[in-house]
């Protein structure tokens, strides 16, 4: 079993996949503490879903080496199995069997004592609260309730580092909620939680660190806080009395990176912190009527679109 | 030790439950499941039973003892389907496609025998189908013989002297129907199996179980074992058929018993190796055809040319009719004995749960 003093419950070193020409992940290094809910976040087709089954030992490096909880996936990989617990996107269930059948499948899978097999199902259920539904067909769960009892699944068997692979995904606005609680409720016991999301909002709400990859390479890695800190600079909204013309002008001021106009509504992102400010609303004073002005930091959407240069998508 | 050993039976036995349940629940693929290899054993047998006689109409403008004397030849003749009718009902069942010939019995055939007169027996053939036609083209010249060699011993001189090989004659049909069991195995075995794992790969629910720290070969082995069990329920009807319907029973039945479930186990295993469905249909209908008809279904192979039965040694199937046949009908087709045949079957078996295993440790998700 895994050492309970590892440093890392994840240690990616220069990973790198590839199909045929095409590179998915890219030498990829990163650490997950043990402890942390740790996000992973990319634009689609960016390697998540690459990155987070070669963690899961679903598909093999092409190079690189991943360790779980101290163990060589590629050499320990059983062990490895014993102390994951994931959760795909797809969620993975046999639709056609009752939410109890699946939790029973998977505890004799994992070997689950029989002994307690039938209160830890019981546990598990009450946790997601599906306790009532135990008998019906998952076919006829909604998509939340499909994530809970896959969250269940995953968690039946004690692992130590739980993967969740878009967990909200298609999920009303309650049922993220709901979600949102499990999981940090899972750091409070003590469990490694490794994170994909879409969601910048539920990667702002839920995760210690984030790391952003795109085109398969790390492009920052950091707390939320930091992230905005780090690549954010400040976002100046400027509310005019007619259409500002001079774009030109304000994208030439230094530390400028974007310029948006939404009607009379001005958006400029720099990164040269406030000393730019009074440049960029002496500017737009020359050109227009200001009627408001508010400096703001950049949220982790704008961070994300800066580092990328793509919005993130479902 | 113990420990894992009980823990890889458990893992065995959780997937073929779960394989069963899940089966179970979904009522088209159970009823399909269970009546196909019996359909297609029903269908087959239909087939043949449609091909082998061509139905004719024989008018007997005379009825005297050597008139009844001929068509008594022809009946005996295993060529035709007889029915007596007047010349005129006969007309009509040939213009309309009903019969394949009509054949004349003249007025004073009887007469013309006995004064030893030439006598022409009238044969109108419908001839727009060869394999008929010359059905009818052999048959009575074949049925004059025997009516000749019956009605008068002492003037055919020359009599076959028939030796058998075996005690008994095995009919076309009861033959073929035993070939044809192996095929509807073949197909329920595939079909109950394949779609299983199909719906694995598909739903992709494979993760489960290739996320878990059971051992493969556990896992593999499970899968089999539930579509061993839903394809039992297939077996039971399908010999029901056979044995019931059909009248086909074992010789030994020990033998035929042991011998089916492993065909089934052989052709479970080939399907667990499946991952999409529509290459499941597409194998199970493009490969059990053309094995039906080289692995000896209508005759030992050693019948036919070198090459085909060189093709059909390297497919299990040639080695099941051979045992399978020795169960039903106590003969073997080749001289490997039937524990030779077994083994071989059985080294088919592994071969193809090390490639199963093999298979699905190296499985991977596509991204």
């Amino acid at each position: 079993m895994a050492n309970q003093s590892i440093t890392n419950a994840v240690e990616l070193v220069h990973l790198v996949k590839r199909f045929g020409k095409f590179t998915a992940v890219d030498d990829l290094s990163l650490q997950v503490e043990p402890g942390e809910i740790f996000g992973l976040l990319g634009p689609n087709g960016s390697g998540k879903t690459t990155t987070v089954n070669m963690l899961s030992g679903l598909s093999r490096p092409t190079s690189g080496q991943v360790r779980v909880m101290g163990l060589d996936l590629r050499t320990q990989t059983r062990q490895v199995r014993q102390v994951l617990g994931a959760v795909h996107q797809e969620t993975a269930l046999y639709e056609e069997l009752s939410a109890w059948a699946n939790l029973d499948f998977h505890a004799d899978l994992f070997g689950w004592p029989k002994a307690q097999k039938k209160a830890r199902i019981e546990e598990m259920l009450a946790l997601v609260q599906l306790a009532d539904r135990k008998d019906s067909r998952v076919s006829t769960f909604s998509g939340g309730m499909k994530r809970r009892l896959a969250l269940a699944r995953a968690l039946l068997h004690d692992p130590q580092l739980i993967y969740l692979d878009e967990p909200t995904l298609g999920v009303d606005v309650q049922s993220r909620r709901a979600l949102w609680d499990y999981i940090l409720d899972l750091q409070k016991q003590g469990k490694t939680v490794f994170i994909t999301t879409n969601y910048l909002e539920e990667a702002q709400a839920l995760c210690s660190r984030i790391a952003i990859i795109d085109h398969g390479r790390l492009v920052a890695l950091d707390t939320p806080e930091a992230l905005t800190q780090k690549f954010g600079g400040s976002v100046v909204e400027i509310e005019t009395n007619q259409l500002f013309q001079d774009l030109a002008g304000l994208r030439a001021l230094p530390g400028v990176k974007l310029v948006e106009q939404d009607g009379l509504l001005l958006k400029v992102t720099n990164q040269a912190g406030d000393r730019v400010v009074p440049q960029i609303i002496n500017l737009v004073a020359q050109g227009c009527e200001i009627r408001n002005i508010t400096v703001r930091e950049p949220t982790l959407d704008e961070v994300f679109l800066r580092l990328t240069g793509t919005a993130l998508r479902d | 030790m113990l420990q894992e050993i009980g823990y890889q039976l458990r893992v065995i036995w959780a997937c073929a439950r779960k394989d069963v349940r899940s089966a179970l629940t979904d009522r088209l693929f159970t009823i399909m499941g269970l009546f196909v290899p019996a359909n297609v054993l029903v269908l087959m047998s239909l087939f043949v039973l449609a091909g082998s006689n061509a139905p004719t109409a024989v008018v007997m403008q005379d009825s005297g003892p050597y008139a009844q004397a001929f068509y008594q030849a022809m009946s005996q003749a295993h060529s035709f389907r007889l029915q007596i009718t007047s010349a005129a009902e006969a007309e009509r069942l040939i213009a309309a496609g009903g019969i394949v010939a009509v054949v004349t019995i003249p007025p004073e055939f009887d007469l013309r025998i006995q004064q030893n007169q030439p006598v022409q027996v009238g044969v109108e053939i419908n001839n727009l189908n060869t394999d008929f036609t010359n059905d009818i083209r052999r048959a009575i010249p074949l049925s004059i013989t025997s009516f000749y060699a019956k009605a008068f011993p002492n003037l055919v001189r020359v009599t076959p002297h028939e030796t058998d090989l075996y005690p008994q004659d095995t009919d076309y049909i009861p033959y073929l129907a035993v070939s044809i069991l192996v095929i509807a195995l073949m197909m329920g075995g595939l079909m109950q199996a394949g779609l299983a794992s199909a719906r694995e790969w598909e739903n992709e629910t494979i993760k489960e179980l290739l996320l878990s720290p059971a051992s493969r070969i556990a896992i593999m082995l499970g899968k089999m074992l539930g579509s061993f069990l839903v394809g039992l329920g297939s077996t039971c009807i399908v010999l029901v058929v056979l044995i019931l319907f059909l009248g086909v029973v074992p010789d030994h039945w020990l033998e035929m018993i042991g011998i089916t479930l492993l065909i089934l186990l052989i052709f479970n295993a080939l399907g667990t190796l499946i991952k999409q469905r529509m290459p499941v249909i597409a194998l199970t209908m493009g490969i059990s055809l053309p094995l039906f008809f080289i692995s000896g279904a209508f005759g030992p192979i050693s019948f036919s040319t070198p090459l085909l039965q060189a093709i059909a040694r390297l497919f299990p199937v040639y080695y099941q009719i051979v045992v399978l046949q020795h169960a039903f009908h106590s003969f073997l087709l080749n001289t490997y004995g039937t524990a030779g045949n077994v083994l071989i079957l059985v080294g088919f078996a592994a071969g193809i749960m090390l490639l199963m295993t093999l298979v699905l440790r190296r499985s991977t998700v596509s991204h």
